[in-house]
């Protein structure tokens, strides 16, 4: 067997399922399920939230190791439950290696259109407006407030650079300032419950939510920086709010 | 009756409308669109019923923990969407706003009792949705066991 080709293979599952958001142990335990299928007794996988690396020795005892580094990524469940039943596809088949590299190949997802992303972005702060305690007037102004922030992180990110920090900061001080200016135009009702709702698209929700799993899942390194990215998040979020409201407070 | 409309129904409602919208930014399609949802009216209700306090953001957490653990083994798929989808009404982002806004106006003490019940409120939703969690893997190998054999 071709042992180079059967580590790219699982190196590239393992970095596919990481980069579509899965947990670590999520990771590791697919990688090294594959391998074990493929008939290699103790192939050791190590992987933290932007790295993989997988080492193994072949039946000859020569060692091989690589690793990969991966980019920051957002959440797309879709690609994640296609590698996942790929990788248990490929451990209870085990095809040959040139089929299951045309296999991850072509491995896509539907994805939505971008404009179905913008709806997403718009409709959930509109929704949670009631949520606070916001009237319908309330609701229209969280609609185009997480619209505008929707915009943001969808076009803008080569205006505003790839630092998720700054992103997050911008992106707050935006919502902040449309909520302030649709108030002042009468359209809603009070700043605060827009902005909140608007809010609630930036949270850093589903770091935290990681960031736990991670660390009930005993991968103490992976659940700290998470949680820490979760940490630095809500202080971006409060500064470019804070920054935001002194700039319409301005006017 | 129109008590209930509005106190309960509306909200959860809304909280289930919202959930829907937050399965499109995540690419979450078909049927899990719906489940989102569904967990997140049935935290947002518990929530409700529970008083609007850090206890009930815990046993809102758990529940959604135990209920997208369900959906997951029913669907065989990753656990992660339902649970982060359905969790995130909870997200204590108000508490984040209302900190940042008595920093900036200066006033310490009422900053670090929102800070507190801000960081209150995640532990109750991170230890809460993880606790049932764990429980219902260590409970999971029984329950199927104990099923005839298909």
């Amino acid at each position: 067997m071709n042992y180079d080709k059967l580590l790219n293979i699982s190196v590239e599952l393992g970095c596919r399922l990481m980069s579509s958001g899965a947990e670590i142990y999520r990771v590791e335990e697919s990688v090294r399920r594959l391998l074990q299928a493929y008939g290699l007794d103790s192939p050791e996988v190590f992987a933290i939230p932007n790295c993989v690396i997988v080492s193994i020795a072949t039946p000859e005892g020569h060692p091989i190791t690589r690793m990969r580094r991966i980019a920051g990524h957002g959440t797309d469940i879709e690609l994640l439950e296609r590698c996942n039943d790929l990788c248990r596809r490929l451990c209870v088949q085990t095809p040959p290696l040139e089929e299951a590299q045309g296999l991850l190949d072509a491995l896509s997802g539907r994805s939505y259109a971008p404009w179905q992303v913008l709806l997403g972005y718009g409709i959930a702060p509109a929704f949670f407006s009631p949520l606070f305690g916001g009237g319908v007037g309330d609701t229209l102004s969280a609609l185009m407030g997480g619209l505008a922030v929707g915009f943001c992180l969808l076009y803008a990110g080569r205006f505003i650079g790839s630092n998720s920090f700054f992103r997050t900061a911008i992106c707050s001080a935006v919502a902040s300032l449309v909520s302030l200016l649709l108030v002042r135009l009468g359209l809603g009702r009070s700043v605060d419950t827009v902005t909140i709702s608007v809010l609630m698209v930036l949270v850093p929700g589903v770091a935290l939510t990681n960031a736990m799993r991670e660390i009930m899942a005993g991968d103490i390194i992976s659940g700290l920086s998470r949680a820490a990215d979760s940490i630095l998040t809500a202080a971006a979020i409060a500064i470019g709010t804070a920054v935001g409201l002194a700039i319409g407070g301005l006017f | 009756m129109l008590g209930i409309w509005s106190d309960y129904i509306l909200p959860c409602l809304c909280a289930f409308l919202a959930c829907v919208g937050f399965t499109l930014v995540f690419n979450i399609h078909g049927v899990g669109k719906l489940i989102c949802g569904v967990g997140g009216a049935l935290g947002w209700l518990i929530y409700l019923l529970g008083g609007s306090s850090i206890l009930a953001a815990f046993w809102a957490s758990a529940a959604i923990g135990l209920f997208s653990e369900i959906m997951a083994r029913l669907r065989r798929c990753p656990v992660t969407g339902y649970l982060l989808v359905a969790l995130l009404p909870l997200v204590p982002g108000g508490g984040i706003y209302y900190a940042m806004r008595y920093c900036v106006a200066g006033d310490t003490q009422q900053f670090l009792d929102t800070l507190l019940h801000t960081f209150g409120m995640a532990s109750a939703l991170a230890v809460g949705a993880m606790m049932t969690a764990s429980l219902f893997r260590a409970a999971y190998p029984h329950l199927h066991r104990s099923r005839p054999a298909r």
